[in-house]
Order: C-alpha cells, then structure tokens, then sequence
C-alpha cells in the first residue's frame, strides 16, 4: 500500500508538487526501501533526459507578424456592447435578480407599465417610420477618405475608391499625376489602415520622388499601425546611404517606435551605414541599454564589427 | 520581495488595462496582448508545432478574447483566463490532428518528407558542437514522436508542467476540473512517455 502511494507520487517530487509533509514522509521511505529509492532514481533520470528538450521561444520576428496580423483584425472586430450583454445573458439576470428584490420588483413594475403604454401607442406609430436614405447629387468637392486600393497584376492598373460627397473611382497608371495625389492623400490621411498600407506599398517603387519619401518618412513617425510603419521603413531602405533625412528618420524609428518588429528592421536597414558617426552613437546607446535583448546584442556585434576609432 | 511586489503591480496594471479594454479601448487591449502573447506563443508553438498554425492559435485566441473580455468578471485572474481560451483553442486543434492522423498515419511536410517538429525550429546554439546537436535533433524528435500519442488532455497537462512550469493547482484552475484530477493526468502522462522512450535510458 505504502510503496503504491510512493509509486503515484514520485512523479510530483520530481516536480516539486508535493506537499511539505507528504515530501517528508515520501524520503522517509524511500530511505528504507530499495525498490522505491530506484523508482525515484529512474524517474530523476527520465526528468533529467527530458529536460534536455525545451520549447523553443517564438522568434521575434513571429512575434512581431502576429500582433501586426492582431491589430489588423481588432480594426474590423466588434466587442460585444454592453447592451448585448445585459440583452443576451439570460442566466446572469436571473443571479442578478436573485439577489436584489429591488430590481426584480422594478423589472416587473416596468413591464406591467411598458405593457399597458404599448398597447395603445404602438399601432398608430408603427405605420410612421419611413428610412430616409441619404442625398444621391454627385457633387465634386474635397475627398473625404478613401475606402479601397487596388492594382490589376495583368494590366498594372490602379484602382483607387474614394469618397467625396459621392463615391468615385480614379483609373491610371503610377506616373499618372492624380494617381500620385490620391496615394500621397491615402498614405497621410486614411482611417483605414489596411488603404494605408496599400498605399505605401505602391508609393514605394516611386521612392525615388522627393515628394513621396517625405510621406514615406510620415508615415513611418507618425503612423499608428505597425504593418504601415514597416511597409514605410522598407521602401525606404534604398535611401539610408545617400539621404541623411531618411537616415535619421530611420534612426529616430529604431530608438523610439514601440514596435520591435520595426526596430529589428530599422537596425537591418542601417547595418550599411553603420560607421556614420550618428549611427555608431544610436548603437552604443542601444547595445548598452536597450529593453530587447536580441537588439541590444545585434548592437553589440554590429559595433564590433567596425574599427576602433581613438 | 521584490518579485512579489513587481507581480502585485502588474496585477494593478492589469486591472486598470482590462477595466479600459472592457470600455473598448483597443490600446488598452493590445498592451494586454503584449503582457502575454509571448508566452501564449510559446505555448502553441510547441503544441502544433508549425509558426503558421501557432499564429492562428494567436489570432483566433486574442480575437475571442477582445470580443469576451466584457464577459471577465474578476472572479480568476486574467491570467487563467486567457490561458484557458488559449488551450481550449488548442485542444481543438490537437484533436482534429488526432482526426486526421487516422487518414494519414505518418505527418508529410508538404514536400512529402517525415515531419519533424525541430527542423521548424532554428537552434541558435547550432555549430558550436554538431554531434550534440544531432543528439539533441534526435532525442526531440523521439520526444516529439511520444508527446503526440498522448491523448490531448494528457499532452495539456504535460505541456504546461513540464515545458511552462505553471503549478498544477493552476492547470487545474485553466483546464477547470480539479488539482487532483490534473495529478493523476500528468501521473498518467509521464507513465505514457516512460514506456514509449524506455530505450532511451
């Protein structure tokens, strides 16, 4: 009976699950009893070679996707109202009412009372609701927000749905000078952080444009979701070397933004330039007290890497 | 001390994050996220073993909790709760896995290879001894191989043990039955595994 017990908790032992008298009297045991002293031995052993295999952490980079991929999805996503709540959780009002005479003398007050009003107020005014759609004139004035960015893979076309008073819908290619506004407009301006990102994206191959770096560089500072942000940093890569602006936009992206995917990117972006005086400062703040671990040792070897300067 | 108290701010912290979220702040939620998606992660990672199904684990998890969270009523910590949406997520998938395997005894990657759970994971100790890395690749594979032929409420209960060192009166609370219940699973886990890497010894 006694070595059964033992066999059944051995494995909490291991553990350390077992409770401080029941430890106790688990040694005890195994002190006098060989078989039991070699079970526990056997599962130590077993314990020790398992250990040897640890789940590995996610990298950082899949960290990053998946809050991007997150954030995404809690644009569109709706929490359930607190009238839905109250509406369709039956079983809580019941608890609810339980507990509070009060309430429920109030509810069935309220419902005898409701009851009588509707009777006769109901008929007469359910004949008067008519839904007044809104005004139909096109009218051409300022855009207020645009709504869709799309491009045909066949013929390279831009599709772009914006609102103004009416909907409208601009056709051109990349050069096409509408095109540039109603993206440069997109990337500043949208709520839609999905237009945004779409936005960017396009604008990126034209980032050799003054103009369009300025709202890549925007973006990149002020925009508030990350998938925008990475999209900016990107298509701004190509310009680390020969703008400075973009450089320290750059710089200010990988000490400041909250996002550590960005900063990891940020940091590959840079590693050509790295002996640039402003460079070489962001590293040695990063590599000596950065917050991620995995920054602040690619820091690390970055500035390794470079001569040492008196 | 000191990590009691720095574990009694985050409780506060918590609280206030969760009070905000449940007035439908979204920021207030994705720092939430941020307090516990790298664990999370983690979790599913090594339960599904590839990033992609790991990342709808996340999403789907996450998603149900920012449209539940004004359903949180306090009654446990944010903590269990999360865990339990997280691992009832992850039963689901264990047993459709389990469902399929039936078709298909042996896993293929898509390039029609034997699955192994490690070649998706980079070793960054890689290099430094090759041997014992092979070693090391072997025994997770063979581990890897006796994890998956526990039926997925003895996996839950291991995987939380074993590989995230939660207490077993906690796995009891998330997987909602009791801390003895979840003793004789984990007791009936390790059994399991013994005699399947028996000749590992």
């Amino acid at each position: 009976m006694k070595c059964e017990w033992v066999r059944e908790n051995i494995v909490l032992q291991v553990y350390g699950e077992l409770a401080d008298d029941a430890r106790h009297e688990l040694e005890q045991h195994v002190a006098r009893c060989a078989d039991c002293a070699a079970e526990l031995k056997a599962e130590q052993e077993f314990h020790a070679l398992l250990a040897q295999d640890r789940a590995a952490d996610a990298t950082p980079n899949l960290v990053a996707a998946s809050r991007m991929r997150l954030q995404e999805a809690l644009e569109t996503a709706k929490q359930g109202s607190f009238f839905s709540r109250l509406a369709f959780d039956p079983a809580n009002w019941l608890r609810q009412v339980k507990f509070s005479p009060a309430l429920a003398s109030a509810i069935l007050i309220f419902g005898f009372a409701g009851g009588i009003v509707t009777t006769y107020k109901f008929i007469p005014h359910s004949t008067t609701g008519i839904v007044q759609g809104p005004a139909t004139v096109p009218v051409q004035t300022s855009i207020a927000g645009i709504d869709s960015i799309s491009q045909d893979p066949n013929t390279n076309q831009i599709s772009i749905k914006y609102k103004a008073v009416s909907e409208e819908q601009k056709q051109g290619s990349l050069n096409d000078q509408d095109i540039q506004q109603l993206l440069l407009y997109a990337a500043h301006n949208n709520y839609n952080s999905g237009v945004r990102v779409d936005s960017v994206d396009l604008l990126a191959k034209r980032s050799g444009d003054l103009q369009v770096r300025e709202a890549l560089m925007y973006a990149l500072q002020n925009d508030t979701n990350p998938g925008v942000r990475l999209k900016s940093l990107d298509a701004l890569g190509n310009y680390v070397k020969d703008d400075t602006n973009v450089r320290d936009a750059v710089l200010r992206a990988l000490v400041n933004d909250d996002n550590s995917g960005v900063r990891i990117e940020a940091l590959r972006l840079i590693e050509p330039v790295k002996a640039d005086g402003s460079v070489r400062g962001v590293l040695m703040a990063l590599a000596a007290k950065d917050q991620s671990t995995y920054i602040k040792s690619q820091a690390r070897t970055m500035l390794a890497q470079l001569p040492e300067i008196d | 001390m000191r990590g009691r108290m720095a574990g009694q701010e985050r409780r506060i912290d918590d609280t206030m994050l969760i009070r905000e979220a449940q007035r439908g702040n979204r920021a207030a939620f994705e720092e939430l996220v941020r307090h516990y998606d790298q664990a999370v992660l983690r979790l599913a990672l090594h339960l599904t073993g590839t990033e992609q199904d790991a990342q709808d684990v996340y999403q789907d998890a996450f998603l149900k909790a920012y449209k539940n969270i004004g359903n949180f009523r306090f009654e446990c910590s944010f903590y269990t709760w999360i865990y339990r949406i997280v691992t009832n997520l992850c039963l689901d998938h264990l047993r459709k896995r389990n469902v399929r395997k039936e078709d298909a005894p042996v896993a293929k990657d898509p390039s029609g290879g034997e699955y192994d759970l490690l070649d998706q994971v980079p070793d960054v100790r890689a290099g430094a001894n090759p041997e014992r890395d092979l070693m090391r690749r072997q025994l997770g594979a063979r581990i890897s191989g006796a994890l998956e032929k526990l039926t997925p409420r003895e996996r839950m209960v291991f995987e939380l043990k074993h590989y995230h060192g939660l207490k077993l009166r906690t796995v009891g609370e998330i997987l909602q039955t009791t801390e003895e219940t979840a003793k004789n699973t984990l007791f009936r886990a390790t059994q399991k595994l013994r005699g399947a890497l028996a000749d590992m010894r």
